[in-house]
């Protein structure tokens, strides 16, 4: 069997305790036990960043993390527009951009951004486009993609 | 008609769908799960070939916690699928012939026992020999995949005299070209969840292109009543031809049958990889004579396609791949021969250009070769064969719709690109290892399924208590922007703003059949039966209102929300009122449908199948390349697409498919390929199958449309999603070419390959010196 560990954590800004499996993982705890399903998974192995999340401020795979590696985190989601008001300024220059096509790569490109512009509110292209290089799109080409964060940065600015 | 009279169409409009991907909102399949779920394994053959001689899952089945196993012995209906020959078992029974094949099933309380079940379940095998080479899978020696032999069909299609030209021709260019397995990429993996619902209707949530004949293909193999299946398949999070055909949902509707609970099954990206369809890997032999003046005169060609373990739609793309082996040129004399062939690699299927990009490769190469022989502009060798209205195609059919080829060469020298490539191709002084080129290729896709199929477009229009409409099709939205195509069409047509419009689609139960979501054909489709249902709806509410205001309908308008009167528009009722007045006199609001025929060619190409077809919509692809010549490395620059869409419908939409397309098709020219070494897959995630990633894509695409109105399409639009990806690989290989001066045979053209092909280059100079 395997153990159980006690843990809390801040997601969106709301305080959870929880009891988890010790090998859980954070994106299956987010999508399945916290029903946030914004975040999502592309390949659980860290190579698509479908599954892109703010941890304690950095942006991570969720997909890479165990759930009791999460024990007195603070975790954003695309769904947390209330702790990030930035995510909003994102996701209307997303929309009005064209930057969305099937969306499965959006909320994790949209959390890469966000990290992106919290560290540097005005980055160049080829910041931005190596910000969300981990964050793999099949359909969009990225051109409409890197205009939004071109586009949020601007809005954010203001 | 004038654009600029229309309030939607025409118009970058944001999809409606956006700020519910944006926020993450929106439910995927993938996203639902349902109270006192099971979770769905399935055990994958453990060779590529074998005889299967015994299943034992006792041990599997006496695990606390597994719910069901099942095998082939399960299958209540024909244990097998198909879009067009239904040779792929659901579970396999004495056979496995791809390392993806099915065997059997688990629906378990957690995902961890329905693993652990796998495990428990014991196949005897007995291997056998591994048809991986489709040259030798045809010879008559080879191992059989399946008993009848291993090529699925042969289509040859002949026209002219091709020895006489071949002979009176001042040039002949012989090559052979060879293009890579691609995997879709689709973000969202196959997946889904199923579930009996309300009158037993088994409910099969997952994304596909197609869930009417999902639903019928079930039918088949659950023998069940297909009016006790319902599919539900929107959104989805890419499909790109890959959920055309069936993937998980047999399986999925037999462990909710078989436990009477719902059931979700999640693949991980390496079972998605080994399990389902690629793009056909070619082998395309092409032998072209030209005049002096650069008139082509024929053309011969031997297309070898591994469609792998199972026909799906390996068929129609090999047939596609013969009509479209010309490329837009005009061609009297032609011998086309197309072998799809059966092996143990993996399985082919649909994908974006359905053979197109293939052969695009390989003529656009050619002709390439021919200007450059001929001393000709190859801008303008192309235009000197271009198709034109009223030309004979390749294969024999008269061309009667819009055909933009001229006006797409034309607009070459509107880009960007084209203009400042002289100054793009300055020579870099500081580092000589860094050679720059520039290439362009052209290409054209045919609309729709062709001829022999049925092929419609159905649509559904609902009043609503708010004065609104939903739109019910059948298609499904995967990422083209379709559903907001028909919110544009919906609202301009009904004269009334587009958040009163709702788009419903791919739902079996809520939607009408529409055909496939394929073939480029669901703007064009969809939008043809949204307008004819809109003409009806019109109709029933210009009739209700002139019951109410008594007066003639004839002397009736619409405008905005309103019917009003034509020579009083102060006179009016709101579509509100008037849902309101039906709502009381029936207690129900009118609903209308819209069907639409797609219009064929007149005349049908013998023996095969679905050819030809009728509308094309037509692209140019330029590149500036770099390529390092230490590495072999190739870098895109800059990138450009010249459409002819046809009369736009949303600005913003094409942009993004030609963008996407382009990406794309540099992957697909440069990197991508699935590697199977004796049917085993070597590439199975993303750090070893490689796509285009932001760091990889040129710094600017750009999109330049050319208008060949087509009379026949919705607001005389064409689809444009497949030609946008078509010759992209070929543009770059024009341009490495022009970098390098090597000619690329084989895709991708991966900095190995490069790297080869420049020492042998410099191996032959040294020679040649010496
Ligand atoms: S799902 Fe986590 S990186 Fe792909
Ligand atoms: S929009 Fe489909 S993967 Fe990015």
């Amino acid at each position: 069997m395997v153990q159980t560990m006690d843990i809390s954590f801040a997601l969106n800004g709301k305080e959870y305790k929880l009891s988890v499996p010790a090998n859980a993982v954070l994106l299956d705890i987010i999508r399945d036990k916290m029903h946030l399903t914004g975040t999502k998974e592309g390949c659980g192995r860290g190579e698509c960043g479908a599954c892109t999340i703010l941890f304690n401020g950095r942006s991570v795979n969720a997909c890479l993390i165990l759930a009791p590696q999460a024990d007195g985190a603070e975790i954003v989601t695309v769904e947390g527009a209330d702790v990030e008001r930035k995510l909003l300024s994102i996701q209307k220059a997303f929309v009005e951009e064209g930057a969305i096509q099937c969306g499965f790569c959006t909320p994790g490109m949209i959390m890469s951004s966000l990290y992106l512009l919290n560290k540097n509110p005005n980055p160049s292209i080829s910041e931005i486009r190596e910000g969300i290089s981990g964050n793999l799109c099949r359909c969009t080409g990225y051109v409409k993609i890197i205009k939004a964060v071109e586009r949020a940065s601007k809005d954010i600015g203001k | 008609m004038i654009m600029e009279d229309f309030k939607y169409i025409g118009k970058s409009v944001p999809r409606i769908d956006a700020a519910d991907k944006a926020s993450g909102k929106i439910k995927y399949m993938s996203d639902l799960n349902f109270p006192g779920m099971l979770f769905g394994k399935i055990l994958r053959a453990k060779y590529p070939h074998a005889l299967i001689k015994k299943i034992d899952t006792s041990q599997a089945k006496a695990l606390p916690g597994v719910v069901a196993v099942v095998t082939w012995e399960d299958v209540p209906g024909l244990n097998g699928f198909g879009i067009v020959t239904p040779d792929q078992p659901v579970l396999c029974k004495d056979k496995v012939r791809y390392i993806g094949d099915a065997v059997a099933a688990i629906a378990a309380e957690t995902k961890e026992l329905a693993e652990k079940a796998l495990t428990l379940i014991d196949v005897e095998y007995e291997p056998l020999p591994v048809v991986d080479d489709p040259i030798k899978a045809i010879q008559s020696d080879s191992p059989k995949v399946h008993d009848d032999g291993n090529i699925h069909l042969h289509t040859k299609v002949v026209r002219g005299d091709v020895r006489k030209a071949f002979e009176e021709a001042d040039l002949v260019i012989e090559h052979i070209y060879c293009t890579g397995e691609q995997e879709h990429a689709f973000l969202e993996i196959e997946t889904g969840i199923a579930r009996i619902e309300e009158d037993d209707i088994l409910t099969i949530y997952a994304g596909s292109q197609y869930p009417q004949r999902d639903q019928m293909q079930l039918s088949r193999c659950l023998a069940l009543n297909p009016c006790k299946i319902r599919v539900v398949s929107y959104p989805v999070g890419g499909a790109f031809g890959g959920k055309d055909e069936l993937t998980i949902q047999p399986i999925l509707g037999l462990l909710v049958l078989k436990t009477k609970r719902p059931v979700k099954m999640v693949m991980t990206r390496e079972e998605s990889v080994i399990s389902y369809w690629k793009r056909h890997p070619m082998i395309m032999k092409y032998k072209t004579g030209v005049k002096k003046d650069g008139t082509l005169v024929a053309n011969k060609v031997i297309i070898y396609a591994d469609t792998g373990a199972y026909a799906s739609l390996g068929g129609p793309v090999v047939n596609l791949a013969i009509e479209h082996a010309c490329g837009p040129y005009k061609l009297s004399n032609v011998d086309i021969e197309g072998y799809c062939i059966y092996t143990n690699n993996g399985v082919s299927g649909a994908f974006r250009g359905f053979g197109v990009p293939e052969t695009a490769f390989a003529i656009e190469t050619q002709m390439d070769i021919i200007a450059e022989k001929l001393g000709i502009n190859p801008i303008e060798l192309r235009k000197k064969n271009a198709l034109q209205k009223g030309d004979i195609a390749p294969v024999g059919n008269k061309l009667t719709t819009s055909v933009g080829t001229v006006a797409v060469l034309d607009g070459i020298s509107k880009t960007k690109l084209w203009k400042e490539r002289e100054k793009y191709l300055v020579k870099n002084t500081k580092k000589p290892w860094i050679k720059r080129g520039f290439g362009f290729a052209l290409t054209y896709q045919g609309t729709g399924l062709g001829v022999g199929l049925p092929d419609y477009g159905g649509a559904i229009l609902r009043f609503c208590e708010n004065g609104g409409f939903e739109v019910g099709v059948g298609l499904v939205d995967y990422g083209q922007g379709i559903g907001t195509s028909y919110a544009q069409i919906a609202a301009e047509m009904m004269k009334c703003p587009i958040d009163k419009i709702k788009v419903v689609l791919g739902d079996t139960a809520l939607t009408a059949d529409s055909g496939p979501t394929s073939a480029s054909r669901g703007l064009y489709l969809g939008g043809k039966a949204t307008i004819i249902a809109a003409e009806k709806m019109m109709t029933v509410l210009k009739e209700k209102t002139s019951e109410m205001l008594k007066v003639s309908v004839d002397n009736l308008d619409a405008e905005n929300g309103y019917i009003c009167m034509k020579n009083q528009p102060e006179k009016k009722i709101s579509y509100e009122e008037i849902a309101a007045q039906f709502m009381k006199e029936t207690d129900h609001l009118p609903e209308t449908e819209g069907y639409f025929l797609m219009p064929l060619a007149d005349m049908k190409v013998e023996n095969a199948f679905g050819l030809p077809h009728h509308i094309f919509a037509f692209s140019a692809h330029l590149a500036l390349v770099e390529v390092n010549t230490l590495t072999g490395q190739t870098k895109v620059l800059k990138g450009a697409e010249v459409i002819d869409a046809g009369d736009v419908i949303n600005r913003q939409g094409l942009e993004a498919q030609s963008e996407g397309g382009f990406v794309m098709g540099m992957g697909y020219g440069l990197f991508e390929n699935m590697i199977i070494e004796k049917g085993i897959f070597k590439t199975t995630n993303f750090s070893t199958y490689i796509i285009p990633s932001a760091e990889d894509i040129p710094s600017d695409i750009e999109t330049v449309t050319v208008t060949d109105p087509e009379e026949t399409g919705p607001y005389r639009a064409k689809g444009v999603a497949e030609t946008v990806m078509c010759a992209t690989a070929p543009a770059i290989t024009n341009a490495i070419y022009n970098a390098v001066g090597l000619r690329i045979f084989k895709l991708p053209a991966t900095s190995e390959l490069v790297y080869t092909l420049l020492e042998k280059k410099e191996e032959k100079c040294n020679e040649s010196t010496n």
